[in-house]
């Protein structure tokens, strides 16, 4: 305590600027968000948590959700994983074309991977009614898991194809010096090596899928999740009670698996990270030509529903009337480059959360790695304290915490940015932290030995160099804000409408056309602001730089 | 063990030329060259980690080409010794014991042998990264001697650690290698470390070996220019052969060297002809320095010289002198004695500008092809 005091007081004597900074991204922090949790938390009355624990409904909903997450969490890790070491280190055959495929798939929001799914399987799905003739359809839990593990798996692959190139291969093929099979090795040194970063994407992908409820709002039909009770709770009957209290059952796994998870992360970080590693050139060991072969079947397979969910979502758009007239048409594209206010509000929103976020990420990592200032567990715990809180309840909780004094927010475009900012905070974060690990302190040490306080060091010193880390940590949170819905769902207005809920809710109305050209149009203009950014920016941003870190 | 006509190439350039070697049951042999020639390339053919474009490894008279890592019955120490970090000391230890489905008593014996003879009781439940450079080292050596390998490769282990470290670890390993009786084959850029542990040393160079040699051997008697000049410091003469064969003494050759008369060493079973020009080298510690003032020894070659640079380097001091008709000037070494000056030269040291003379013992020279 008396340490800390001393801290502040050294701030405060050499190095005000930093104090400020520490003041405000503190006072953020608790304001936007150990303040909603709080507020969130005490809004059930007893009678609220009766009722929501006690009905059958609620509790399949539970139910439901429990299954959801644990299949698709676990179809995405699988297939994440599988795609990630067929292109690090199976070298299937066009390895380099399939390394892109799944980022493609993340530049499109979720949702689209559940529009797709009703236009190619629905009840009036190309495939299956047209195709096949048909009547069945994917509505339910087979639809959810599916949209879920194609909108999940590109997260797996990302975080898991940066722990596998992080891998010496000279470990492997120590192993095999060492007297291990192929298949020994992958199991005994390759796979191990990688379960950290195969954690941190279980959680990121588990809560996700808790949190989200575009795909179950769009292929779940009458299979209703806890997020889809949260918003038919909050928006039909404005129930604040409930809808807090079935908002923070899903905390309850969430806790769970982030305190696991930064558990196995503690416990392993320093051993993994500073032995060996400087890769002596040495491949790693060819993998069994039948795997080798799966997963190259694997990978066209991917490739190829991939190819074809996201351009029947584009056929879509310049069709009549899906399932009846599948003439071409314009009207819908029209239509959608008419909603200019709701994809300006996208694009604009999501720049300055990333914006915020970026520059969020960036002063927290610092404070806390070099910052010397007092409670910096705590500041990291509060950065990283969204991972654990699904989407839809920081969206409850923001509704509770900011329609009315102290500070009121609600039907503004700020409620709306800051949301999004803060759930990717605790990624960008990681990243921005992994990075300032990697410079040497002596680099700091410097800039404060020619005179520079700790303030200007980070912005002279350490942010310029940070470069690559930022422009990831900026990419990733502008593409993940703009398909975001969990959230923002419940904080748009009628002056403050986003692409992401008005493609929803075309898509709840059967307008398929308009809701598919809208969501077109959505993936045109991300593309084409990441690419201008690309030109301005240069080649310090690498689009998915952020995988290297992303464990 | 032997390496019959081992080739790799990485696109034009081959990195291992027609390696043939022999590497007797029980020898620690040592691969040395400069960085990029060639040597963790061949080792790796010998692990089984490449497989080579042209070429057999015969281990025990069984070409083991084509035979995966693990089935070669070679050990592997790595430069940066790849220890897992995800396992303990222990278990890197045992690791490649349960690879092979060893029970379990017969591995805690023998990783129990393996952690009294490397040092490492107390250890064994650490992991790599609390370890230190040295015992990284030896959980790295331990954990392929566990196998009883018939072969051990080592990949330049103590290049990583600090000089007094490695002094002390190349002792022990020499130690260890005599009480095993493990066929060896080492690593190296360090002409020093190669000499001080080796049975046996094969100096390489651009892919291709340039000598097979004892220690000694490559030492006295270093094959050609490259060898002489990488295996320690080497003083060049141009000479012309006077008589070789049966007229030369055994195992020698007569030479002329500046105008006087010189026996020199010969490398191989190889004679040059009589009247050949060539180069011959003279270790700096062979050569002996004669201020003016004092009168040469009868008999022997010599020729005069001037000292341009002196240095003290604690047990001996370096002279750069100069020789009319030779390019390079050459290096000699005078032994410090108890007496400053030591031995030679009597009458006091010569100053750089000095005059002296240099003399050469009897097979001083080694002819150079
Ligand atoms: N995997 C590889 N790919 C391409 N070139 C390589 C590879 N490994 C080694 N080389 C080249 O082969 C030559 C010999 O390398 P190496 O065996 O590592 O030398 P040394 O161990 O003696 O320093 C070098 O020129 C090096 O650049
Ligand atoms: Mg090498």
């Amino acid at each position: 305590m008396t340490a800390g005091l001393r801290s502040l007081g050294r701030l405060w004597r050499f190095d005000r600027g930093l104090l400020l900074a520490y003041g405000l991204a503190a006072l953020f922090l608790l304001g936007f968000v150990v303040a909603p949790l709080v507020r969130v938390a005490l809004e059930p009355s007893a009678a609220d948590w009766r009722q929501v624990l006690t009905t059958p409904r609620w509790q399949r909903a539970a139910l439901n959700t429990l299954v959801t997450v644990g299949l698709s969490t676990t179809s995405s890790l699988l297939l994440g994983t599988a795609f990630a070491f067929a292109v690090t280190r199976a070298r299937v055959p066009g390895a380099r074309l399939f390394s892109v495929v799944p980022l493609f798939l993340l530049l499109t929001p979720p949702f689209v991977s559940g529009l797709a799914f009703v236009l190619l399987l629905g009840r009036r799905g190309l495939l299956t009614y047209h195709l096949l003739g048909l009547e069945t359809s994917v509505y339910g839990l087979h639809g959810v898991w599916l949209a879920q593990t194609l909108s999940f798996f590109p997260v797996a692959y990302l975080v898991l194809r940066g722990a596998f190139l992080a891998v010496d291969p000279t470990l492997e093929q120590a192993a095999r010096g060492l007297g291990a099979d192929r298949g020994q090795v992958l199991r005994s040194v390759t796979l191990p090596l990688v379960t950290p970063a195969l954690l941190a994407a279980a959680l990121f992908i588990a809560i996700g899928v808790l949190g989200d409820f575009g795909n179950p709002m769009l292929v779940g039909g009458r299979f209703q999740v806890l997020a889809t009770a949260v918003y038919t709770q909050l928006t039909g009957w404005a129930s604040f009670g409930t809808s807090a209290a079935l908002g923070l059952v899903l905390l309850v796994p969430a806790v769970a698996l982030f305190a696991a998870q930064q558990a196995v992360q503690a416990a392993t970080r320093q051993r993994f990270a500073t032995v060996g590693g400087r890769g002596a050139g040495l491949p790693a060991p060819a993998v069994a030509g039948w795997l080798r072969w799966s997963l190259f079947a694997l990978c066209v397979l991917v490739t190829l529903f991939v190819l074809a969910s996201q351009g029947v979502v584009f056929v879509g758009a310049l069709t009549r009337l899906w399932g009846v007239d599948l003439a071409f048409t314009l009207e819908h594209a029209r239509y959608a480059f008419g909603q200019v206010g709701g994809l300006g509000n996208s694009l604009r929103f999501a720049s300055l959360a990333a914006l915020l976020c970026t520059a969020l990420s960036l002063l927290v990592a610092y404070l806390v790695q070099r910052g010397g200032v007092p409670a910096r567990r705590g500041l990291d715990l509060a950065t990283l304290l969204p991972a654990a809180v699904p989407g839809t309840l920081l969206g409850v909780a923001f509704v509770l915490a900011f329609n009315g004094p102290p500070l009121r927010l609600t039907g503004t475009g700020l409620i709306i940015v800051v949301a999004m900012a803060i759930s990717y905070l605790p990624v960008g974060y990681r990243i921005c932290a992994a990075a300032i690990e990697q410079l040497r302190p002596a680099l700091d040490d410097s800039a404060a030995n020619l005179g520079a306080s700790k303030l200007r060091a980070l912005l002279t010193v350490t942010a310029p160099l940070l470069r690559p880390a930022l422009a990831a940590t900026f990419v990733f949170a502008f593409v993940q804000a703009v398909g975001t819905l969990s959230t923002v769902i419940f904080l748009v207005s009628f002056d403050t409408p986003l692409a992401s809920v008005t493609i929803l809710n075309l898509a709840e109305q059967g307008s398929w056309g308009r809701a598919a050209a809208l969501a077109s149009a959505l993936v045109l203009v991300t593309v084409a602001a990441l690419a201008l950014l690309y030109l301005v920016a240069g080649r310090s941003v690498r689009l998915w730089g952020f995988s290297r870190a992303g464990g | 063990m032997s390496l019959v006509g081992l080739r790799k190439a990485f696109g034009a350039t081959p990195a291992v030329d027609d390696l043939t070697l022999h590497v007797p049951r029980g020898s620690f042999t040592t691969l040395l060259g400069p960085s990029g020639c060639g040597k963790t390339t061949a080792l790796r053919l010998v692990g089984g980690f490449l497989e080579p474009d042209a070429g057999r490894v015969l281990i025990g008279g069984v070409d083991q080409v084509g035979r995966p890592p693990n089935l070669r019955g070679v050990g592997m120490v790595f430069q940066d010794y790849a220890l897992f970090p995800h396992l303990s000391v222990r278990a890197n230890l045992e690791y490649g014991l349960r690879m092979q489905r060893v029970e379990r008593a017969l591995r805690a014996e023998r990783v129990a042998r393996a952690v009294a003879l490397l040092g490492l009781a107390g250890l064994e439940g650490r992991y790599p990264h609390e370890l230190s450079g040295g015992q990284q080292q030896r959980v790295a050596l331990g954990r392929v001697l566990v196998l009883e390998p018939e072969v051990l490769l080592m990949d330049e282990p103590f290049s990583s650690l600090d000089a007094q470290l490695r002094l002390r670890l190349r002792a022990e390993l020499k130690a260890l290698q005599r009480e095993l009786g493990v066929t060896t084959i080492y690593v190296t850029h360090d002409q020093e470390e190669a000499l001080s542990l080796s049975d046996q040393v094969v100096v390489m160079d651009r892919g291709r070996v340039q000598q097979v040699d004892s220690p000694e051997g490559v030492y006295l008697r270093p094959a050609n220019r490259f060898v002489a000049e990488f295996v320690g410091q080497a003083n060049l003469l141009p000479v012309q052969v006077t008589a070789t064969g049966s007229a030369a003494p055994a195992g020698g050759l007569t030479l002329t060297a500046l105008g006087r008369p010189l026996s020199a060493r010969l490398p191989d079973e190889r004679r040059p002809e009589p009247g050949a020009r060539g180069l011959a080298m003279v270790r700096p510690e062979h050569v002996v320095l004669l201020t003016d003032d004092v009168p040469p020894p009868a008999g022997g070659w010599r020729a005069a010289a001037t000292v341009r640079a002196r240095s003290f380097h604690g047990g001996f001091e370096r002279y750069w002198v100069e020789l009319p008709g030779v390019t390079e000037p050459w290096l000699v070494d005078v032994p410090l004695g108890p007496s400053l000056g030591g031995t030679t030269p009597a009458s006091g040291r010569p100053a750089p500008g000095a005059s002296v003379s240099i003399a050469l013992p009897a097979f001083a020279a080694s002819w150079l092809w």
